[in-house]
């Protein structure tokens, strides 16, 4: 062994993880060599410097309990009522707390593009943002995005950015979506950011009972964690019973000109899913066949 | 290939049980536990302590916001340090004076730029031959210092820290946290997105950094050179490294 590939296992042999051959050839060349030997202490002391480095400033931090204290009764999710809200919508100024669930409900092309800022808000804070739509929403989105100067393609790789598309059953789509909650948790996302453009009467999408029957639950699935879910409407095009049911009634807080304010028609889920017909089995073969048609 | 999750203990549960119930005790605890070493480790992305400061509020804001959807796939701690990261790399990125991870691996990513191509010696200060530390600089690194080096520690301190600084933030950040945090390679890997691999080059190139550093400022503030023999000797102290037999 040399004296340069000693020096470059130095690391290693002072942590022990060398196998047990390299550890010999470094055991021979040390015995041999009194500069290397020389090396490796001094290696070893700076470690052993390093260590001591920090037990210096330790104390003093009790004064942080006051503080400690406040925030968690102020922001822990523990207690019943809504956060008092402080987190950027993104939206004129407009101020979420963790927890909310919200309709966006839009006619414009232009109060569509308006909801990049939901995610471009995200992206400032090293938040992670879930794109929970039809393809076509989503694809809009992503491509406003990216004009509005945010990279997408870094989001994705770094797992800060997910789509969630085109799933037939509430549940599953319920379940995928609390995934990709977990892992961005688990990642060290501080929010996460859900935007729904539902595919109601698309084919690849639950039935319309179904995604009531999801909107509906979504509200009590997220009340306890650092998510924000805010669901666009399109009131142009969509029928009545989603903008209605889905829109008004599952939503608690409804953004509309420029103002996040509390939803008078929401109702409270297990009135909403106690209201809605039981799930029929009829329903999926008749959206089979619909999807049959439409092809 | 990244290392599995040390998962969270049964002690990492309860407090985490204890969260959700709202006992803000348990809560004080863990901030007293974690709060300077987070603050120090937020330092290494950001430019000044206040920021460093809101980076570490702002953690322990998304702690008690997110314990609600932690599933304890890893450490508390981990965890921790994860939402950390997160966003002092946010902020770091803001004020660009951060170096991405991704791009830290095998290639140099600033500093040591210069010292060579790929595959060229990862401890370019051993250039033709062996440091030499001095009798007063190998005292100074003594992890028993003297009892008359209260003062000669203290500058030691500050060139340590200042051969830390001068680090590219990547090896910076994985020499505090392994070597002065004693933060283990598994959790070091876990909360930077590392292989294992990369973590001990990046350790390995960190440490001989600060060693080189560290060697030229004993070298230029002292004039005593040690002779080999008792150089030998501090080397021989304590390393497990065996001495020629006699």
């Amino acid at each position: 062994m040399s004296c340069r590939e000693l020096a470059d296992a130095v690391s290693a042999y002072l942590e022990s993880e060398l196998d047990p051959v390299e550890r010999d050839r470094s055991d021979a060349h040390l015995r041999a060599c009194q500069g290397c030997r020389l090396l490796v202490a001094q290696s070893q002391a700076v470690v052993a410097a390093l260590r001591g480095l920090e037990d210096a400033p330790k104390g003093a931090i009790d004064t942080e309990n006051e503080w400690a204290v406040a925030l968690f009764h102020e922001h822990g999710l523990h207690r019943p009522a809504r956060r008092s809200p402080g987190i950027p919508l993104g939206l004129d100024g407009a101020l979420a707390a963790p927890g909310d669930h919200l309709a966006y409900f839009w006619e414009s092309e232009q109060e569509f593009g308006a909801t990049v800022g939901f995610v471009a808000a995200g992206a400032a804070q090293g938040e992670t943002s879930v794109l929970l739509g039809h393809e076509g929403a989503n694809d809009r989105i992503e491509a406003a995005t990216n004009r509005a100067g945010i990279d997408t393609a870094t989001l994705r790789r770094e797992g800060r950015l997910h789509f969630v598309s085109g799933l037939r059953s509430a549940d599953a789509l319920l379940e995928l979506v609390g995934a990709k909650i977990d892992l961005a948790v688990d990642r060290g996302a501080p929010l996460v950011r859900i935007l729904g453009n539902l595919g109601w009467g698309r084919p690849e999408w639950p039935n319309e009972p179904d995604l009531l029957r999801f909107e509906a639950r979504v509200t009590n699935e997220v009340r306890k964690l650092p998510v924000i879910v805010m669901c666009a409407y399109d009131v142009g095009h969509l029928a009545g019973g989603p903008v209605l049911l889905g829109g008004l009634e599952c939503h608690p807080l409804i953004y509309r000109r420029g103002a996040l304010r509390s939803n008078e028609l929401y109702v409270p889920a297990e009135q909403f899913l106690g209201a809605l017909p039981p799930a029929s089995p009829i329903d999926q073969p008749r959206a089979a066949r619909r999807r049959r048609r439409e092809r | 290939m990244l290392v599995a999750n040390p998962q969270a203990s049964a002690a990492d549960a309860a407090v985490i049980a204890a969260l959700r119930d709202g006992d803000e005790v348990a809560f004080t605890r863990l901030v007293d536990q974690h709060h300077a070493a987070l603050r120090r480790i937020a330092g290494l992305y950001v430019s000044s302590s206040a920021v460093a400061d809101e980076v570490v509020q702002e953690t322990w804001l998304a702690v008690v916001r997110g314990v609600w959807a932690f599933q304890g796939r890893s450490s508390l701690r981990t965890w921790i340090l994860r939402i950390l990261i997160n966003r002092a790399k946010t902020r770091g990125e803001r004020e660009s004076r951060t170096v991405p991870f991704a791009d830290a691996g095998m290639t140099e990513t600033a500093g040591a730029a210069s010292s060579g191509a790929a595959g060229a010696s990862l401890s370019p200060d051993l250039d033709g031959g062996h440091d030499l530390v001095s009798r007063r600089g190998s005292r100074l690194l003594d992890p028993k210092p003297s009892p008359e080096g209260a003062v000669l520690a203290r500058e030691a301190r500050a060139h340590l820290r200042a051969a830390i600084d001068a680090l590219p933030v990547n090896q910076r950040t994985v020499i505090t946290m392994r070597d002065l945090e004693g933060y283990s390679s598994e959790e070091v890997c876990n909360v930077l997105g590392l292989t294992e691999t990369n973590q001990r080059v990046i350790l390995h190139r960190a440490r001989s950094g600060v060693r080189a550093r560290v060697a030229a400022y004993f070298r230029e503030n002292d004039d005593v050179v040690a002779s080999r023999d008792e150089l030998s000797r501090a080397g021989g102290r304590g390393l497990g490294v065996p001495r020629e037999r006699a």
